[in-house]
């Protein structure tokens, strides 16, 4: 008896179970890119890339834009331009325009958090100019510009040269007391979309640049190196510059900190580098041993050079994009450092970086 | 006083064809020389026996003294009721109404199916032999394989109208008695007319008739049967019928195949991994594809997006009619292949594969996604051994699917959590359904999910609780 | 063939029954109330937790694996034990209802924002009451199968170790946290479940392992919620892992294969098997109290009658947090029951044995 009413009770929740949240895959339109920027008025313009799926269209995708006053009110705003139901589960790139990433980004980072739909895998990227015009524009032979950057920022961030920064890298930097928060540059060439940089933060305030050239060495400095590509100058003997190709780079990081004796810290840095030489450029021959010794050691006091270098200007605008604060903090006591401002005394650490170079291999010719 | 013996006997003669009045098919002689008058089927008995052992004898004999001495032989049974007597020729026996006696002797020869391979559990490489309908050549080929005395045989007869035949066989050292005793108490407390199947009897005898799962597992190889009764576990037999049903039976069980000890370790193995990864997509893929594609597109790759996007693009229908008719498709096509005969059967897996699914695609009626997983779906379900378990699966995935329609994910879950909830409560025999994933018997596990090698399998199941538990002395 | 519970068997059942709701927000509790390296307060909250459960084994020895209501009985006047009876069906019965409906509040969030979350309750309801009236023996049959079929998703968490810092750490121990004997309540919450153990000894095996293998399924289950916590302060920052309120969601939406992504979507439906066995094994022990007090009803009806007020009471939280306050609120008393209980048997028990004495 009791089984057969708890049967019963099933079947009405059978039948009362159709329901209102049903999302069909066709009728949506998920959101693929969306684009902020900030608008004369101090509002925000919003810009959504959504892929079109019927086949029979020329159109890859539908642009849509809403100036609104908050991130998630520009949805109500585009249901409005759509016969599609708006959804944002499967965006996968944020576009920042430069100007709202130098007034900073937290504010709408944090409400993309708080949606369950949005996962913690949707990429953050800076652009050079209105993140809204470029994600507009047409980029041939890519027929959605949405697309063509999350894969370019893909294929960058593979090689290690140009980091990818997910929403949970941000907030995960954002949030450490010893690290400032990085984000990759892109900028509109035109007819090409191009990677032209990394922007480093302080708190969440863009404040610095790092130019794709030197995107190398901030890499090494900031942390492993599975698989990089790079090519280092190198200040020849003559004078002349050179340039060595490196592939299959790998690389470590090690830090040292110390207190020095009149209170402020010092950083040691160790960088240790292996990697195949594709190309060289200089005077030396890489067939002696003692050659490509020579030139370890002179790639090796390149990186440190540029490396100290980069860090100094770091260091003037007050971001510690390399997470040198973590290991300060680790070497303190938990009192030393809530009492310390360490943004405060960034600047005036003592840093030292120490660069050890190793070719694996030079190729298969001689 | 020859005269009164003489209507006696008469008497009893006539109540036996009184007894078969207006059954055409019995035949009666009589030998007047020797006063002998004989009664019985035709078709129930071997021509070759009847001749030899009866007409031959009897046309021979030219005094009634004779007769009495013939009939002193061993082979012709007396009898004194009537209805032991009709028992007898219904069961294929000649009765032989002397002077002052009656007697019985058994021909019995019906016209039978001779042993060919099994359609239904088909493998690759060992014996290919099955049962056939007549419970007698069946205990046949098994005494043929276990050759030991130990080999015991219960008789019971079964439907109070058809009198079955139901043989239970069990190993005397091996098997557990308490499991004999219950068996053969559910099966003489069956009360019905007629049953006509291994497969129906087994759906008198079970645990829970109403549960959709099979409790006890159906064969007809006798090689899957023997090992079945050394590993400690009972038969039982039904006469006109080739499926034999094993008992006590578990979940598992039911996904292994008698194969898989033909073949090396590693493949067979494999194999059975390979099955319940089958039990996994026939119950769960095309209610993931309707929970995906009905409520959360988040799971999808980007890769795979506007793939599955431009696949749904002309469907009309939500994804979960979508299922539901592609499925019920299937369903038809597979019930009407099993009808026809095999020829005509080839046709309708054409028709059927090619011409609808490619058909449906194009009016755009179902995504072709949907195919692939509809299909996937029937595929693994066949890959199951027991006819009976992936039918059972098949109907389950329905409900999985409308409850994944209904409520996603969460439906979906509820849907396995129901099966598994339901299994639990399941017992065969007694013993949990379960076994020996729950409660857990980690000993028995290499040979469920795995087959190792024969010399780790050194114990027989735990489920079979019998009284001689280890199989083979370990030689490593 | 009476069955009877084996040890490996006890310990899933323990585990599962300790595992809950709680594994989704524990990271953030610990982060939270305790601060840096929150993780370790998990040790001596197991310490406690074996504590506990050394008492109970206590009891079984000393009571010889007598029911514990028996030993009541035998020492309290039924009509005092009323009370008490009463008080526990209502500790665990609600404490059961609110677990189920905190999960189907958090599954709503997750996919269904618009349906009525009391339909998922129903359903939650269902699967228990099906289960329920099956007994015990199914549900440790459930408890091993679920086991089983959740078994493999720790193996997701080696999928975010890449991300894994052992910088993100921090070589503090246990800084900045606040109101810490409040959150040590809400954490020792986590671990509760062992004390249904309790109402198990008449259908467990007399084999010698049993009590270990409650320590086992203890063990057990904080060794993953070690783990947990671990992984969680080693992935996110301090501060980071503070805001998070469903930490355990979070790195499961992170991990992404090439077939499928956002796994929170799927995986959060099998947690449902963790949380109904807590749920089902709470009102299990509702109803075999229930049962001392109304020995004649039949099963069914009792089950019935106890899972449709659960469900009627449990339409007056409305939100999650007013769920979290009667989880917090019903986890104190459940921690009180959890240790007085114990303590109340074994003095009963050695003044029994007292009397024995005096009268042998």
């Amino acid at each position: 008896m009791v089984k057969r009413i708890a049967a019963m009770l099933a079947l009405v929740l059978l039948l009362t179970g159709c329901s209102t949240d049903q999302r069909i895959l066709d009728r949506l339109g998920m959101v693929q890119t969306a684009a902020f920027d900030s608008t004369e008025g101090g509002k925000l313009l919003v810009t959504a890339s959504i892929p079109v799926i019927d086949p029979n269209t020329e159109e890859h995708r539908e642009i849509l834009q809403a100036e609104t006053d908050s991130v998630k009110e520009a949805r109500l705003v585009f249901s409005r331009q759509t016969d599609l139901r708006v959804v944002s589960g499967q965006m996968r790139e944020l576009l920042f325009g430069m100007d709202l990433a130098e007034k900073g980004l937290w504010k709408y980072v944090e409400t993309q958090l708080r949606d369950p739909s949005v996962g913690f895998s949707v990429k953050l990227t800076i652009v050079d100019g209105k993140a809204g015009e470029l994600l507009a524009a047409e980029h041939k032979p890519h027929a959605d510009t949405g697309r063509y950057i999350t894969h370019l920022l893909e294929k960058e961030a593979s090689g290690n040269n140009i980091p990818a920064t997910t929403l949970y890298e941000f907030s995960r930097d954002y949030n450490d007391d010893g690290i400032d928060v990085i984000a990759p540059i892109v900028s509109d060439g035109s007819d090409k979309v191009r990677v032209s940089g990394i922007a480093l933060f302080a708190g969440d305030r863009m404040v610095m640049r790092v130019p794709v050239k030197e995107g190398l060495i901030f890499a090494l400095c900031r942390g492993k190196l599975k698989r990089g590509e790079a090519a280092l100058d190198l200040e020849g003997q003559s004078g002349k510059r050179e340039v060595a190709v490196f592939s299959s780079v790998t690389s470590k990081r090690k830090v040292k900190v110390h207190r020095l004796p009149d209170g402020r810290f010092k950083v040691d840095l160790y960088v240790s580098l292996q990697g195949s030489v594709l190309d060289y450029t200089g005077q030396r021959t890489l067939k002696e041993e003692a050659d490509r010794h020579e030139l370890e050691k002179e790639v090796a006091l390149s990186i440190e050079d540029k490396a100290e270098q980069l860090i100094r200007q770091m260091q003037q605008k007050k971001t510690d994009a390399l997470g040198l604060g973590q290991y300060v903090r680790n070497s303190l006591s938990y009192k030393a450092w809530e009492d310390m401002d360490w943004r405060e005394m960034y600047p005036e650490v003592e840093v030292k970086c120490h660069a050890k170079v190793k070719i694996k291999d030079y190729g298969k010719y001689m | 006083m020859p005269k009164q013996q003489d209507q006696q006997e008469r008497l009893s003669l006539r109540h036996i064809l009184q007894e078969f009045e207006e059954c055409a098919d019995l035949t009666q002689r009589e030998f007047p020389e020797i006063g002998a008058y004989i009664v019985y089927f035709s078709h129930s008995v071997d021509n070759l026996l009847l001749i030899n052992q009866v007409l031959d004898p009897l046309s021979s004999l030219k005094r009634k003294k004779d007769l009495e001495q013939l009939l002193c032989e061993s082979q012709f049974v007396p009898v004194t009721d009537s209805k032991t007597a009709v028992k007898g020729i219904l069961g294929g026996g000649v009765a032989i109404f002397a002077a002052d006696s009656v007697h019985l002797i058994d021909v019995f020869g019906p016209e039978a199916r001779s042993v060919t391979e099994s359609e239904t559990e088909s493998i690759i490489a060992g014996p290919h032999d099955a049962f056939v309908e007549s419970a007698t050549t069946n205990i046949s080929l098994i005494r043929r394989r276990i050759r030991s005395s130990h080999l015991k045989v219960i008789h019971c007869a079964v439907g109070e109208v058809s009198k079955t035949d139901v043989y239970i066989l069990y190993m005397k050292d091996i098997a557990n008695l308490d499991y004999v005793k219950d068996l053969e108490g559910r099966i003489r407390r069956i009360e019905t007319d007629a049953i006509n199947d291994g497969g129906m009897l087994s759906q008198y005898i079970e645990d829970k008739p109403t549960s959709v799962f099979p409790q006890f597992l159906t064969t007809e190889r006798p090689d899957v049967s023997s090992s079945k009764l050394v590993s400690g576990k009972i038969l039982v037999l039904i006469d006109n019928s080739p499926t034999v049903i094993s008992a006590p039976a578990s979940f598992f069980e039911f996904f292994s195949s008698s194969d898989d000890y033909y073949e090396r370790w590693v493949l067979g193995t494999a194999l059975r991994l390979v099955r319940y990864v089958a039990l996994l997509i026939t119950l769960m893929l095309t209610a993931l594809y309707v929970a995906v594609t009905s409520f959360h597109y988040e799971m999808i790759p980007e890769s795979m997006l506007l793939t599955l996007a431009e696949s749904r693009n002309r469907v009309p229908f939500p994804p979960v009619y979508e299922a539901l008719m592609m499925e019920f498709t299937i369903e038809l096509l597979r019930e009407a292949g099993a009808r026809l005969p095999t020829k005509v059967g080839q046709t309708i897996g054409i028709v059927g594969g090619i011409v609808i699914g490619q058909a449906a695609v194009q009016a755009g009626l179902t995504s072709n996604i949907l195919i692939i997983s509809v299909a996937s779906s029937a595929i693994a379900s066949f890959v199951i051994p027991s006819y009976l378990m992936s039918a059972s699966l098949r109907v389950i995935r329905f409900g999985v699917i409308i409850l994944a329609g209904v409520w996603g994910n969460m439906g979906l879950v509820f849907g396995i959590a129901v099966i598994v909830i339901h299994l639990c409560g399941l017992s065969s025999l007694g013993s949990s359904y379960l076994i020996p994933v729950a409660p857990m018997r980690s000993r028995d596990w290499k040979d469920v999910f795995i087959r190792a090698p024969f010399f780790a399998l050194v114990t027989r199941p735990t489920q079979n609780q019998t009284s001689n538990p280890i199989r083979q002395k370990n030689r490593k | 063939m009476t069955e009877k519970i084996r040890p490996f068997n006890l310990a899933v059942l323990v585990y599962m029954s300790q595992v809950g709701i709680v594994v989704f927000t524990l990271p953030r509790t610990l982060a939270d109330y305790f601060g840096t390296n929150g993780w370790l307060f998990l040790i001596p909250c197991f310490l406690l937790v074996s504590f506990n459960i050394y008492l109970i084994s206590c009891v079984y020895r000393l009571g010889k694996g007598r029911s514990v209501f028996d030993i009541l009985e035998q020492s309290v006047p039924k009509l005092l034990l009323y009370p008490l009876y009463a008080a526990l069906i209502t500790v665990w019965m609600l404490f059961g209802c609110v677990i189920g409906k905190k999960y189907v509040l958090l599954f709503q969030m997750l996919a269904f924002p618009t349906t009525n979350p009391m339909v998922f309750k129903l359903m939650f309801d269902l699967l228990a009451f099906m289960l329920i009236i099956k007994g015990i023996y199914a549900i440790s049959r459930a408890a091993t199968m679920f086991f089983w079929i959740t078994l493999w998703m720790y193996l997701l968490l080696l999928w975010v170790l890449p991300d894994f810092n052992w910088v993100r750490l921090t070589p503090f121990i246990l800084q900045g946290g606040h109101d810490q004997i409040k959150g040590g309540l809400e954490v020792y919450g986590a671990f509760l479940g062992y004390e249904m153990s309790l109402l198990l000894f008449p259908y467990i095996s007399k084999a010698k392992g049993s009590m270990a293998a409650i320590q086992a399924g203890n063990a057990y289950l904080s060794f993953s919620y070690i783990n947990l916590g671990l992984i969680s302060f080693g992935i996110f920052s301090q501060d980071q892992l503070k805001q998070l309120l469903y930490p355990l969601l979070d790195i499961l939406a992170y991990i992404q294969f090439p077939f499928v992504e956002r796994l929170e979507n799927l995986l959060y439906g099998f947690f449902l098997f963790l949380v109904l066995i807590t749920a089902v094994m709470y009102w299990w022990g509702a109803l075999e109290t229930a049962r001392r007090i109304l020995p004649r009803l039949k099963q069914q009806v009792l089950t019935f009658m106890l899972l449709g007020i659960t469900y009627s009471i449990s339409f007056i939280p409305k939100t999650i947090d007013e769920v979290n306050t009667w989880i917090g609120f019903l986890g104190n008393v459940t921690i009180g029951i959890a240790f007085g209980l114990p303590l109340l048997l074994i003095t009963l028990l050695l003044i029994q044995k007292k009397g024995e004495k005096r009268d042998g």
